[in-house]
């Protein structure tokens, strides 16, 4: 009790403390028989904002879990700083965490909800009402110090729930699907909110979501699990535009699949919906290999006249949102592709035959697993 | 026209029901009211004419008094026992949901199903058998049994809604498990202990069947009293003394649901 209370006491003095060090070895659990999460290796450096970005069921919540110390995992260590925690209970692990319903205390006011972990570490009382002050100043709730839950709207409780989570000083803060609750038209503005606050406390921080937006707007690096493995780790950068696998191409931002097969070890492929790429990123493939060729809708363009190149296709469905329309098109081999481009550039309308072009080459991806797997779950 | 007729028959139907029950409910309490306060020497109803001379001879009659005080020691003492222990089983079948807690839960729910006759003629040959003798701890042992299913109902119902995610925030803030669980669950369960501890002290208080058979001669509870009374007169002071338990009740009633709500204790999980 002592000491946490003198750690307490020091983290007033300089409450810009940096967040810890991450680093998971070799993490694998299992559940009876079924393995949750396998292999899985991960640093994060102090004051990186990481997201686990995966489908429900993809083991992000039970590595959540681990890292917080909930579950001890079957195997592999949890290290903050450099060191093993993996024997330290969650109560003593000085990490933050946000939940989905924001898990406020009903029965506590606003501020007493910010001021429980604090209490909870037996902090002196002046220490407690000052920073729960600082904390309430913050997040920008200091009139509803005395308000309790009930009265509060989904976005004022989730800046509660994120001050308390910052009231005891973490060295890590959690957050699980934290905008999920969330009325769409907020949600961006709770993003923006809470990363600079994240990134202003300089707090290492790993949000557990499904949302790819959600990951791609908030985290520095993103960790892409499926089936309970990382398919890939990179900035959100890097992963929409080199994916490393045909699920997160299909994960993250839209993509068309389209089959095609090679026609010769120098890149030519032969499209199933008709027509012929030189893809030199489908090279070194002996000639008729199957392959999956993705292209985002955005690198796509119609036009209503043959131009060389072009793959004839139809349009099916026209849709308008806003500053660009999205249009879909069935190809003669019945596939169909989204295109994205701007309502001014294309009029046409349902069931006219229209022309395909592809805008940049080398934005096109090119993978050997055969398109509509059972593995690729888009949100 | 055909339906407005049919919503109107069932509407009446529905209501004469409701009326029914209510009535039937009610008169009870009522008439012995009333009664109570009849200024003859019988329990004629309705009375001749009204006084309260029979509450003034109530607090004159020792022999009421004594066991009353008997029956509220034996109520006090096992409204205690039943909210402690009831209050924890409950913590444990509800948060658990291994095979074991439904089986224990069904345990402890059966001096609720059992009839009371048989259970208390069992424990009395048990305390025979290991040569315990009668007592009051006897008796308040008895009552608790068979007051400990209320509580474990109503405090489960509550344990039931509270979000399992509020304790593991507690414990993620930094809380011990004895800390979370004296400012987080006992807080928001409190009113499910209340709801089920006043239920407990009205079973204890008016319970026959136990006390029949579990309390020594020197243990005598108010209702076993009363009919003993009733029994070789038509005495008024009984009538006089349902007043007071009806009346006590009532505030107690009121209290509790100012308190924070017997009724949604009873009620579905709110949402």
């Amino acid at each position: 009790m002592s000491s946490s209370a003198i750690r307490m006491q020091t983290a007033a003095a300089a409450p810009e403390a940096r967040g810890c060090a991450l680093a998971l070895a070799g993490i694998g659990h299992s559940f009876g028989g079924t393995i949750a999460l396998d292999a899985i290796d991960l640093t994060v450096a102090p004051g990186e904002l990481i997201a686990l970005l995966g489908p429900s069921g993809c083991g992000k919540t039970t590595l959540l879990q681990i890292i917080a110390g909930f579950l001890q995992p079957s195997r592999g260590s949890v290290a903050f700083d450099g060191l093993r925690v993996d024997h330290t209970p969650a109560n003593r692990r000085r990490i933050g965490m946000v939940f989905q319903n924001y898990a406020l205390f009903p029965h506590l006011t606003v501020a007493e909800n910010v001021a429980y972990g604090l209490r909870a570490r037996q902090a002196p009382r002046a220490m407690i009402q000052s920073r729960v002050a600082e904390m309430l100043a913050r997040v920008q709730m200091t009139a509803f110090g005395a308000r309790f839950p009930r009265q509060l709207s989904g976005g004022q409780q989730q800046r509660v729930a994120l001050a308390r989570a910052l009231a005891i000083d973490p060295v890590l803060v959690l957050l699980d699907e934290p905008f999920s609750a969330l009325d769409k038209n907020l949600r961006l503005d709770m993003q923006i909110e809470i990363k600079s606050l994240l990134k202003s406390c300089g707090v290492t921080s790993i949000i557990v979501t499904h949302d790819q937006e959600e990951a791609l707007s908030m985290a520095d690096r993103i960790v892409v699990l499926n089936k309970g493995r990382i398919e890939q780790i990179d900035t959100p950068d890097a992963l929409y535009d080199a994916p490393a696998s045909l699920f997160v191409n299909g994960f993250i931002g839209h993509a068309n699949f389209l089959e095609g097969r090679t026609t010769d070890p120098r890149g030519h492929v032969a499209l199933a919906a008709g027509g012929t790429l030189a893809l030199p990123q489908a090279g070194q493939r002996p000639a008729g290999t199957e392959i999956t060729v993705s292209i985002r809708p955005e690198n796509l363009t119609l036009s209503a006249g043959d131009a060389p190149g072009a793959i004839p296709t139809t349009i099916r469905v026209v849709m308008p949102l806003g500053a660009v329309s999205v249009i879909e098109c069935v190809m003669a081999s019945g596939e169909s592709v989204k295109v994205s481009q701007s309502r001014a550039a294309w009029s046409g309308q349902p069931g006219v035959p229209a022309w395909l072009g592809i805008t940049d080459i080398t934005k096109v991806h090119v993978f050997d697993a055969p398109a509509g797997s059972p593995s690729i779950t888009r949100p | 026209m055909q339906r407005d007729l049919g919503d109107r028959v069932y509407g009446g139907l529905v209501g004469a029901l409701a009326a029914a029950s209510t009535l039937l409910l009610l008169a009870p309490t009522l008439v012995v009211l009333i009664i109570s306060l009849t200024s003859g020497m019988t329990l004629k109803f309705p009375p001749p004419s009204w006084s309260l001379r029979w509450y003034v001879e109530l607090f004159r009659s020792p022999e009421i008094l004594a066991p009353a005080l008997t029956s509220l020691r034996v109520a006090s003492c096992t409204t205690l026992f039943s909210a402690v222990l009831g209050s924890a089983a409950a913590l444990g079948i509800f948060n658990s949901r291994s095979r074991l807690a439904r089986l224990l839960d069904a345990l402890f729910m059966s001096p609720m199903v059992l009839p009371a006759m048989a259970f208390s003629l069992s424990l009395l040959l048990v305390f025979n058998v290991i040569g315990l003798r009668l007592s009051f701890w006897t008796l308040v042992l008895g009552h608790t049994i068979v007051c400990v299913p209320f509580v474990i109902r109503m405090v489960g119902a509550a344990v039931q809604q509270l979000d399992p995610t509020l304790v593991t925030c507690s414990l993620s803030l930094g809380a011990s498990r004895w800390y979370t669980f004296r400012r987080i669950t006992l807080p928001l369960i409190r009113r499910g202990i209340t709801a089920g501890s006043l239920v407990a002290f009205l079973s204890s208080f008016d319970n026959v069947p136990v006390s029949l058979f579990l309390a020594d001669a020197r243990t005598e509870v108010l209702p076993i009293k009363l009919w003993a009374i009733l029994e070789g007169s038509l005495d008024v002071r009984v009538a006089a003394v349902s007043g007071v338990i009806v009346v006590i009740t009532l505030l107690g009633l009121v209290c509790a649901e100012a308190l924070g709500g017997l009724s949604r204790s009873f009620g579905k999980p709110s949402p």
